[in-house]
C-alpha cells in the first residue's frame, strides 16, 4: 500500500471512527487488532460537519442542539458562550482540539463562541470521557468532554481551497479562506484565515421601552496553519494558531440613570498556540503517541472610565502561558485485551499588573492507566487517573508577602462497558469519579487566597440505551434513552467578604442531579429526496443539597431547566437543503432561591436555513469539481425576546447570508 | 389627586396616617421594644452587582408587618425596579433617600408610602449625609467631576472621588467637590462634613497600588475641602456622636492591618479605639460595633462575633449573641434593641433579625444582602 493510500485510509478510518465503528473494522488492514478499533465509549452526540448541509457559525451553535448540554450565552456575536453538561459546570467540561485540551488556567472557562467551525470536521460530546487508544491523560480526566477534530486537508493531490463570505444582521461581515496544498514527500499543508466584524447592535425590550444593545461590537482575526506528515507506520502533525480580537462588553441590562451608558468596557485578546502530535505503531502491538502544546494568551481589559462615569477605573493586562507534553502508550496484550498508559505534564503561569497580584504558577501531572477488553458485542474498559498539581503563589501574611506552595492531588477511577445484545440495540454504561482543580481565579481572586481549597468532585453514573434500525439507501431510525445520576460535591462557591471586591472561595456546594436525555431521529431517502426529523428531550433535576439548614435546601440550582428539548427537521431535494430547528427551554431560576423574583420564563426559539449548491462548471474530471453554495440562515424567526443569562438579552430575528466556493 | 383626597378622608376616620401602602402585608413580627416614636423601619437590600435586584423592605410598627419589595410594589410604572446595588438609605424629614450605586441614581421616595418623589442622577453614589437644606452624596466617579458640563479629566486612570451636593427642596445637584480615592462614609457635624476615603480600587491600580487613609473635611458653607486627617488605610464608615467626636471605621488591608475603629476628637486628634469591626451603627452618642478576630481566616470556618461600644472615646464590652453567619447590616434602635441583617450566601435572599437584651427575638426573610437601615 502506497503512502498516499495509507494516508487516505487513515484519514477515512479516523473520519468514520465515531460515525460508524464497524466500517472502521472492515477498512483496517489485517494487522490491526480488533481491540484497537472497537470503541468502548461512544459519543453521546456527534456531528460530522462536512455532511451538514448548513455549517453553523461557531462551536457553541453546534453544541446547543445536543441533549444534556446547556449553552450559557451572554448574547450577541461577541458574547461569552460556555457549556454545562448535565449540570456539571463548564469547569468540568474539557474542550479538546485533536486530543489536546484547550484550557484556561485563569477561570477554566473556554469561550466556544470564538471557535469557528471552519476547518473542524467533527464535534463530539462525551459524558464521562472518551476512551480510545493513545489518548492523552487529560482526555481521561474531565467530567464531560467536547472533542473537536480538525478536518484533514481534502487534497492529497495538488491543491484546493475554500472561500466563504458571510454577512447580514448586526453589521456582520465574515470572510474566511482555506487553502490546502500537497507538498509531496508525505506532507500536506492546510492554511486558514478568517476575519469577523460585527457592530453587535440589536433591539431588545426593556420593560415598556425598546432599547438597542450598545458596545457589543467585535473584530477578530484568526490565522491557522496545519502540516500533516506520514511516516512508515506513523503520522505526525503540527498546528499553529493565532487569534486576535477586540470587542466591547455591553454589560448587564439594569436600571441606569438616563445619560449614563450601561458599559464602555473593552477587551482585546491575543491567543497563540502551537500544538502537534506524533503517532507511531512500533509493532502491531505497541504504539505510542506524543503530543505537545505551547500557548500564550494576552488579555487587555479596560473599563474606560473616561467614557462611562459609572465605570470602576480598571485598565488591566493579563498574560497567561502554558506548556504541555504528553506521552501515550498502548500495548495489545492478547487481542481483544489491551493496556494503555498516558502521562501528561503541564506548566501554567499567569501574570497581571493588577495590584498585589499573587503571580500564580502551576506544575501539573496527570497519569492514566487504562485497560480495555473489546469483543465485537461486549466491551469493557477500566481507567485510573492520577492528577497532581503543585501551585506556587505569593501570599500576604502578617509579616508581609512571601512565596508559598500547595500540592493538591486526586485519584479518579472510572469504568465503561458496552454491550450489543441485539443487532439493533446497544447498551453503554459508565461510572466515574472526577475532580477539577481550583482555577487560578478560584484560588487567588483579588488576593483572598484560600489555600485550603480542595478539588471539586463529580461522581457520575450513566446508562445509554440505543435502538437503531438502518438501511442507508432507504431509511434510518435511531433512538437513544440515557438516564443518569451525577453528584457534584465540594463545589467551589464564591463568597464575598466585607467588601464587594474581595471574594473568598469555599468548598461548600453539594448538588445532586438526576436526569434523562432522550433523542429520536428518523430519516428517509426517496430518489432525490432526503427527509429527516429529530426530537430531543432532557429532564434534569439538579438539587442543591449543600446545607440542610439552609432555606434553599432541595431547590433547583440556578439556570438549569427541569425540562428542555427541541425538534429539528431537515429536507434535501437535489441541490436544495432546508433546515428547521426549534429549541425549548423550560422555566428556571437565576438563584437557588426558587422564588418569583428570580424566575426565568420558558422560551422557545426557532431557527431556519436554506441552501442551494451549484456546480460552477461541470468538468468531467476525475478530481474535484468547483462548487458554489448559497446559504441563508434565519435566527430567532419569530423575533421572540428571551434571555439565557438574566440581564443579558438575546438578539431577536436575524439573518445571515453566506456564499461558499469550494475548489 | 381628587381620588387621593377622597381616600384620605375615608381613611382618616380610622388611621391618623393614611397611606397608599396600607394594603401591603408580609411576615408578622413582634414589635415590642421598638421606640414608640418610630412608625416604620426601612431595610435597603443591596442585591448583587449587575443583577438589578436591590429592594426596599419596611417594617410597619403599627401592625408588625415586615413587607419585602415595597418599592416595586408601590411604583409599578418603574419597570426596572429600585435598581442595582442599593448602598445607603437615610430618612430626611418625610422622605427616604437611597444611593443606588450601580444605577447612578439617588432615589427619593415618600416615607409615608414609598412612592417616587425624584430620581437624581449621580454617578456611582455611595453614602448620604444631610444638613441645612442639602444632601451630600459621596461618589467614586471622579472622571466626570462636572458630569454633563465639562469633560476635562485630570486623571481618569485613577480618579479621585467627589462629594455631590443636592438641594433637598429642588432635588437638583448643586455642585461637587473633589475628595480622596473612592470615598465611602460621610457624616455631618457643626457645619463640617467628614468623608472617609477608602482607596479600595486605587489599591489595585498602578503605579502606587495604595489605599487611601484620609478623612476629608469639607466646610458646608464654602463647600470646599478645608483639611485632611490621616487615620488608617481603607476607611469605611463615619459616625458623629453629636458631641464633637467623629468615629471612623476601617476595613484594613486584609493581611497585616486589621479592621478597626478610630476616633477623631474636636481638636482633630486621632485615637485608635479597637481592632475588628465588620458592622457598626450609632445611637445617640454611642457607637455599637460587631467584629471578629478571625477576619483573615478565609477557610469558611464558623466565626465568633464580638460586640462592643464606643462612648466618649472609650471602648466597653457589650453583650450581643450574634448567631448570623454573615452579619451585614446593623441598626441600633436605642436601649438594648438592634436589627441585624444577615447576607447568608450573598446570592440568595438574606434575613433580618431583631435582638433584644443581647438575644435574637425574631427573624424574617429580606431581600439579597440586607445591609442598610433607616427609621421614620
Amino acid at each position: 500500500m502506497s503512502w498516499r493510500r495509507t494516508l487516505a485510509a487513515l484519514a477515512l478510518v479516523s473520519a468514520s471512527w465515531g460515525v460508524n465503528a464497524q466500517e472502521a473494522d472492515t477498512l483496517s488492514a489485517a494487522t490491526v487488532y480488533g481491540v484497537q478499533v472497537r470503541p468502548v465509549v461512544r459519543a453521546a452526540e456527534e456531528v460530522y460537519l462536512p455532511q451538514q448541509p448548513i455549517s453553523p457559525q461557531n462551536v457553541a451553535a453546534v453544541l446547543q442542539h445536543f441533549t444534556g448540554v446547556q449553552v450559557k450565552d451572554y448574547g450577541g456575536v461577541g458574547g461569552l458562550k460556555t457549556v454545562n453538561v448535565r449540570s456539571l459546570g463548564s469547569e468540568h467540561v474539557g474542550i479538546f482540539l485533536d486530543g489536546i485540551q484547550i484550557d484556561n488556567a485563569q477561570n477554566m472557562q473556554v469561550d466556544l463562541g470564538r471557535f469557528s467551525t471552519d476547518g473542524i470536521a467533527m464535534v463530539s460530546l462525551y459524558n464521562g470521557q472518551k476512551s480510545r487508544r493513545l489518548q492523552t491523560a487529560k482526555e481521561y480526566a474531565s467530567g464531560a468532554a467536547v472533542h473537536l477534530r480538525s478536518e484533514r486537508p481534502k487534497h492529497f493531490f495538488g491543491s484546493g481551497g475554500r472561500f466563504r463570505l458571510r454577512g447580514g444582521s448586526f453589521g456582520t461581515v465574515n470572510p474566511s479562506l482555506m487553502w490546502d496544498k500537497d507538498l509531496g514527500r508525505s506532507l500536506t499543508l492546510r492554511t486558514q484565515a478568517e476575519f469577523l466584524t460585527s457592530n453587535g447592535k440589536y433591539k431588545y425590550p426593556f420593560f415598556d421601552t425598546t432599547l438597542v444593545r450598545e458596545n457589543g461590537d467585535i473584530r477578530s482575526l484568526r490565522l491557522e496553519a496545519q502540516l500533516y506528515g506520514s511516516l512508515r507506520r506513523g503520522e505526525w502533525n503540527v498546528h499553529a494558531y493565532a487569534y486576535g480580537s477586540e470587542r466591547g462588553f455591553p454589560g448587564p441590562v439594569i436600571r441606569r440613570a438616563t445619560g449614563f451608558p450601561f458599559s464602555a468596557e473593552r477587551q482585546a485578546d491575543q491567543d497563540l498556540f502551537v500544538q502537534g502530535g506524533w503517532d507511531q505503531n512500533w509493532t502491531d502491538r505497541y504504539s505510542t503517541a506524543v503530543k505537545f502544546k505551547y500557548s500564550y494568551d494576552y488579555t487587555h481589559y479596560d473599563t474606560h472610565p473616561e467614557k462611562n462615569p459609572m465605570a470602576m477605573p480598571y485598565d488591566l493586562h493579563y498574560y497567561q502561558s502554558s506548556g504541555y507534553l504528553s506521552l501515550a502508550q498502548s500495548y495489545v496484550l492478547a487481542d481483544p485485551w489491551s493496556i494503555d498508559l498516558s502521562t501528561d505534564g503541564q506548566f501554567n503561569a499567569l501574570d497581571s499588573d493588577i495590584g498585589q497580584f499573587v503571580t500564580p504558577r502551576r506544575a501539573a501531572f496527570t497519569g492514566a492507566l487504562a485497560t480495555t477488553l473489546a469483543w465485537e458485542r461486549f466491551r469493557a474498559a477500566a481507567h485510573l487517573v492520577y492528577m497532581g498539581a503543585w501551585d506556587f503563589f505569593d501570599t500576604p501574611s502578617a509579616g508581609g508577602w512571601s512565596r508559598e506552595d500547595t500540592y493538591r492531588d486526586a485519584w479518579m477511577p472510572s469504568l465503561s462497558v458496552f454491550w450489543r445484545p441485539l443487532q439493533w440495540m446497544e447498551i453503554d454504561a459508565y461510572a466515574k469519579r472526577s475532580y477539577r482543580l481550583p482555577s487560578f481565579n478560584d484560588l487567588y481572586y483579588s488576593q483572598m487566597g484560600n489555600s485550603s481549597l480542595v478539588p471539586e468532585q463529580a461522581e457520575q453514573f450513566g446508562l445509554d440505551i440505543r435502538f437503531s434500525e438502518r438501511k442507508p439507501a432507504n431509511y434510518h431510525l435511531d433512538i437513544r434513552i440515557s438516564p443518569y445520576f451525577n453528584r457534584v460535591s465540594n463545589k467551589i462557591v464564591a463568597i464575598p467578604t466585607s467588601s464587594q471586591f474581595r471574594w473568598t472561595m469555599l468548598n461548600i456546594g453539594l448538588v445532586d442531579v438526576t436526569g434523562l436525555d432522550t433523542r429520536a431521529e428518523a430519516g428517509i431517502n426517496r430518489g432525490d429526496w432526503f427527509l429527516e426529523g429529530t426530537l430531543r428531550y432532557s429532564l434534569q433535576q439538579a438539587l442543591d443539597h449543600s446545607d440542610s439548614e439552609s432555606r434553599t435546601y432541595g431547590n433547583q440550582i440556578p439556570y438549569i431547566p427541569l425540562h428542555s428539548g427541541g425538534i429539528g427537521f431537515e429536507a434535501r431535494y437535489g441541490y436544495w437543503s432546508l433546515c428547521w430547528d426549534t429549541s425549548v427551554s423550560g422555566g428556571k431560576w437565576s438563584r437557588t432561591a426558587n422564588i418569583d423574583d428570580y424566575y426565568i420564563k420558558p422560551w422557545s426559539i426557532s431557527d431556519a436555513s436554506i441552501s442551494r449548491l451549484c456546480y460552477l462548471y461541470d468538468l468531467d474530471t476525475r478530481g474535484m469539481v468547483p462548487e458554489l453554495t448559497f446559504t441563508l440562515n434565519l435566527g430567532n424567526v419569530f423575533n421572540t425576546p428571551y434571555q439565557i443569562v438574566q440581564g443579558y438579552p438575546m438578539p431577536g430575528f436575524n439573518a445571515l447570508l453566506s456564499v461558499e466556493l469550494n475548489w | 389627586m381628587l381620588f387621593c383626597a377622597l381616600v384620605s378622608v375615608f381613611a382618616c376616620q380610622k388611621d391618623p396616617i393614611p397611606s397608599k401602602d396600607a394594603d401591603l402585608t408580609g411576615s408578622k413580627v413582634d414589635v415590642s421594644g421598638i421606640p414608640s416614636d418610630i412608625s416604620k423601619i426601612f431595610t435597603l437590600n443591596e442585591g448583587s452587582m449587575g443583577s438589578n435586584n436591590s429592594t426596599l423592605d419596611f417594617l410597619r410598627i403599627s401592625d408588625g408587618n415586615y413587607i419585602t419589595g415595597a418599592f416595586k410594589e408601590m411604583n409599578p410604572a418603574i419597570g426596572a425596579g429600585l435598581g442595582d446595588v442599593g448602598n445607603d438609605i437615610v430618612v430626611i424629614g418625610n422622605e427616604v433617600w437611597m444611593a443606588i450605586n450601580n444605577s447612578g441614581i439617588v432615589e427619593v421616595v415618600s416615607a409615608r408610602d414609598e412612592t417616587e418623589i425624584a430620581a437624581i442622577q449621580v454617578p456611582t453614589p455611595r453614602n448620604i449625609a444631610y444638613d441645612n437644606g442639602y444632601a451630600y452624596v459621596t461618589s467614586w466617579a471622579g472622571a466626570y467631576a462636572n458630569y454633563g458640563a465639562d469633560y476635562s479629566i485630570t486623571d481618569y486612570k485613577n480618579p479621585k472621588g467627589q462629594v455631590y451636593r443636592i438641594n433637598l427642596r429642588t432635588k437638583k445637584v448643586e455642585g461637587s467637590v473633589q475628595v480622596g480615592y473612592q470615598p465611602e462614609g460621610i457624616a455631618c457635624y457643626n457645619g463640617k462634613l467628614y468623608v472617609a476615603n477608602s482607596g479600595g480600587i486605587s489599591s489595585q491600580l498602578p503605579p502606587n497600588y495604595s489605599y487611601d487613609s484620609t478623612v476629608s473635611v469639607i466646610d458646608t458653607k464654602s463647600f470646599k475641602v478645608t483639611g485632611n486627617i490621616t487615620v488608617q488605610v481603607n476607611l469605611k464608615g463615619v459616625f458623629s456622636d453629636g458631641k464633637g467626636n467623629i468615629y471612623v471605621t476601617t476595613l484594613g488591608n486584609y493581611y497585616n492591618v486589621n479592621s478597626g475603629v478610630y476616633m477623631i476628637d474636636a481638636s482633630n486628634n486621632v485615637k485608635h479605639i479597637s481592632d475588628f469591626v465588620s458592622i457598626a451603627a450609632i445611637s445617640g452618642d454611642t457607637l455599637y460595633c460587631v467584629g471578629t478576630e478571625q477576619e483573615l481566616d478565609w477557610s469558611g470556618a464558623p466565626k465568633t462575633w464580638k460586640a462592643f461600644t464606643c462612648k466618649d472615646g472609650s471602648k466597653a464590652s457589650f453583650s450581643l449573641n450574634v448567631s448570623e453567619t454573615t452579619p451585614y447590616g446593623l441598626f441600633a434602635l436605642g436601649g438594648d434593641t438592634f436589627l441585624i441583617g444577615d447576607a447568608g450566601n450573598y446570592f440568595d435572599p438574606g434575613t433580618v433579625s431583631l435582638y433584644r437584651n443581647g438575644n435574637k427575638v425574631w427573624t424574617v426573610t429580606s431581600g439579597v444582602c440586607p445591609g442598610h437601615f433607616a427609621a421614620w
